[in-house]
């Protein structure tokens, strides 16, 4: 380190009105007061309370999100006659970056297909939600749906199973996938 | 109709009480609960002005009924129940102790932090002085009656007779007194008119007795810092004890200007001075003939109560938590419980040194008799005076809080300068002439002077104050702070910094 690295910085001169601090001070809380006057008399904060007021709900320019853009909690899409559209072929678990998809492949009761999950658990607690399960399958089993408020009490209710999963697609079925 | 009777119940009961239970326990009790109370709300206030102060909202989700108790359990009430739930959490947390602390020192600083701060509302003179008589039997061979009614009154030391008592007009009775030693005796009865002050505890020193008891909670301070055998604690314990120390002096000072003014040390004295008006508006509050002095103990009692922006000794960045870093659970809570009753006390006293106690010149009916105007001749009126004081206080807390969300915290150096460079000249030289102004007018107290003696000590603030504006901009500079410092062998030595 050499003199002609040091950057010598001059520090402001104070004005007379910052040497005797308290004018500067006096001025500091006007600034607050204003702001409280501004939230408890005008009610004009920066807050969202959330679980009555969401975030999707709210125009984007306004501190709101694009709901559709988001990657949430997974779903096992259904076909029309029901069954999961899932042929339990590997693709996405074998995608997966986090290894949070378990398919336990067995054969098919239905004649049009050779296998189905008999068990498909995701651990969504290990899940890094990029989507790139969605984007290996082959026939759209697994999709990512825009629910974001993903909660639980325990561990083991965030690992979904089969059952739950296609809950999730009878609950979503009307959006559409990103 | 119902309400008349309801009120009727209220006064009878009240009546009953203050003939029967001394005063100052009714007080004390009343005082200590309502204050306590407030130490709680205090902190939802801190925290809700602090989200005001920041565009927030604040808490506002626990309402009374905790989500269990029917029919409220769904209601919000802005966060009223948060502080029983901070309670509730602080009791059922683990009391940790690390193994290396001293058990004794490290479990009675927080005791002694709360008990020195809480003590101190003793002395506030809440409201005023109440007046009141009863009847009561007086053996007719008694011959000094007004010794014999005050003999009656042994167990109300608070009590004092006012005159003599009178003679209830035709209603001579020949009662029996109960007092053995004069039983079966002719008795008449009288009319005794006392009075006693509305407060815990008359003491003629209140002023000095605050100041000291204020002075002992630093031991809690420097005692848990010691304790928790841990340097960030130590360290936090040193500064909070440099800085109450410090900030003592010019507070004393400050105070004992309004003293030497007001010629009493007695709280109530000093009330009493400021429940007239002048030109029949402007209150004769302290705070008007002597402002400066009031910034100064407003200064002051920021740094006494350990708040922003002189709360260094718990400066999160520097000491993790300052002097409490190794307390948690209940004794934290102490701690923390005894920065907001030191709030109210520090503020109790400014309100009964400067904003008149109780006094307010639109409420005129507040004042008793104008040569007497600390008397009330009912007893409601004295606990609506008490209600006054108690909003006024509030007031300056909020101011309080107003001011910890609006400023940095000083720097140590800074801190320190402030008090011995700034405050401690300031307040001696008010306090000078003030005792100057007071023996020009031959040491009478500034009631009796009227708005003549007001006007000069505000004349002389203002002047003071200007002084102090020019000739501090004369005096030399503080030497130079965080200057950089050449350690030998280092790769970061820097050459000589040429003069700008």
């Amino acid at each position: 380190m050499k003199p002609s690295d040091i950057l010598q910085l001059q520090e402001p001169t104070l004005s007379l009105t910052d040497q005797f601090y308290l004018p500067q001070v006096l001025k500091g809380l006007g600034t607050t007061m204003k702001h409280m006057f501004k939230v408890v008399v005008q009610n004009d904060h920066r807050v969202m309370q959330y679980p009555e007021e969401r975030r999707e709900d709210l125009p984007v320019e306004s501190g709101g999100i694009l709901q559709k853009n988001y990657r949430g909690v997974h779903r096992l899409n259904k076909d029309e006659e029901g069954r999961p559209k899932c042929v339990a072929c590997l693709m996405c678990s074998t995608a997966c970056p986090a290894h949070c998809i378990h398919i336990e492949a067995a054969e098919s009761p239905w004649p049009d297909r050779e296998k189905y999950p008999a068990k498909f658990d995701i651990d969504e607690l290990r899940c890094i939600y990029c989507g790139m399960c969605e984007e290996a399958c082959p026939c759209d089993a697994i999709e990512l749906t825009h629910t974001y408020d993903l909660v639980a009490l325990t561990r083991q209710e965030m690992i979904f199973d089969k059952a739950k999963l296609l809950r999730v697609f009878d609950e979503t079925v009307k959006e559409e996938p990103m | 109709m119902d309400q008349v009777k309801f009120m009727d119940a209220f006064v009878q009961i009240l009546n009953w009480l203050e003939i029967h239970i001394p005063a100052w326990i009714i007080i004390a009790l009343v005082v200590f609960t309502v204050s306590l109370l407030s130490i709680a709300y205090l902190i939802l206030l801190e925290r809700k002005v602090a989200s005001w102060a920041q565009d927030r909202i604040g808490p506002n989700r626990v309402g009374l009924g905790f989500g269990i108790i029917p029919v409220v359990k769904n209601w919000k009430m802005w966060g009223l129940g948060q502080p029983f739930a901070d309670g509730l959490k602080f009791l059922f947390k683990e009391d940790y102790r690390a193994k290396a602390v001293d058990v004794v020192l490290f479990s009675v600083a927080p005791m002694i932090m709360m008990t020195a701060v809480i003590i101190s509302i003793a002395v506030l003179p809440w409201g005023g002085i109440r007046q009141t008589s009863v009847t009561m039997t007086i053996p007719a061979a008694v011959a000094d009656k007004t010794a014999y009614a005050q003999q009656q009154f042994k167990s109300y030391s608070e009590r004092t007779l006012v005159g003599q008592p009178v003679p209830v007009a035709g209603n001579d009775v020949y009662a029996v007194a109960t007092n053995t030693a004069v039983a079966n005796l002719p008795a008449d009865q009288y009319t005794v008119t006392y009075r006693y002050p509305f407060q815990i505890a008359n003491l003629n020193i209140g002023v000095l007795y605050v100041l000291a008891t204020l002075a002992l909670a630093v031991y809690g301070v420097v005692l848990g810092g010691w304790a928790s055998n841990n340097k960030y604690s130590f360290l936090g314990g040193l500064r909070a004890t440099a800085n109450m120390i410090s900030y003592e002096i010019p507070l004393g000072l400050a105070v004992l200007a309004i003293v030497v003014m007001c010629g009493s040390l007695d709280l109530g004295t000093i009330v009493e001075k400021q429940c007239h008006s002048w030109l029949g508006i402007i209150p004769a509050w302290n705070i008007f003939t002597q402002p400066l002095a009031f910034v100064l103990f407003l200064v002051c009692i920021h740094a006494e109560a350990n708040r922003s922006p002189f709360d260094l000794a718990e400066a999160e960045q520097e000491l993790v938590g300052g002097y409490h870093t190794e307390y948690s659970s209940m004794r934290f809570a102490l701690f923390f419980l005894a920065e907001y009753a030191g709030m109210i006390t520090t503020s109790s006293v400014c309100v009964a040194l400067f904003f008149g106690g109780w006094d307010f010149p639109l409420l005129p009916f507040l004042r008793g008799p104008a040569n007497d105007p600390m008397v009330s001749n009912w007893l409601v009126l004295c606990i609506v005076r008490a209600l006054v004081f108690y909003t006024k206080t509030m007031l300056i807390i909020f101011i309080f809080m107003w001011v910890r969300w609006s400023l940095p915290r000083f720097r140590f150096d800074q801190m320190m300068a402030l008090a011995w460079r700034g405050l401690i000249p300031i307040a001696l030289l008010l306090l000078m002439v003030t005792t100057g102004v007071v023996y020009w007018y031959n040491g009478q107290s500034y009631d009796q002077m009227g708005a003549r003696m007001g006007l000069t000590l505000l004349a002389a603030n203002m002047l003071l104050t200007l002084l102090v504006l020019g000739v501090s901009r004369l005096l030399p500079a503080a030497p130079a702070t965080n200057r950089r410092v050449q350690v030998a062998n280092s790769r970061f030595n820097f050459a000589p910094i040429p003069k700008a």
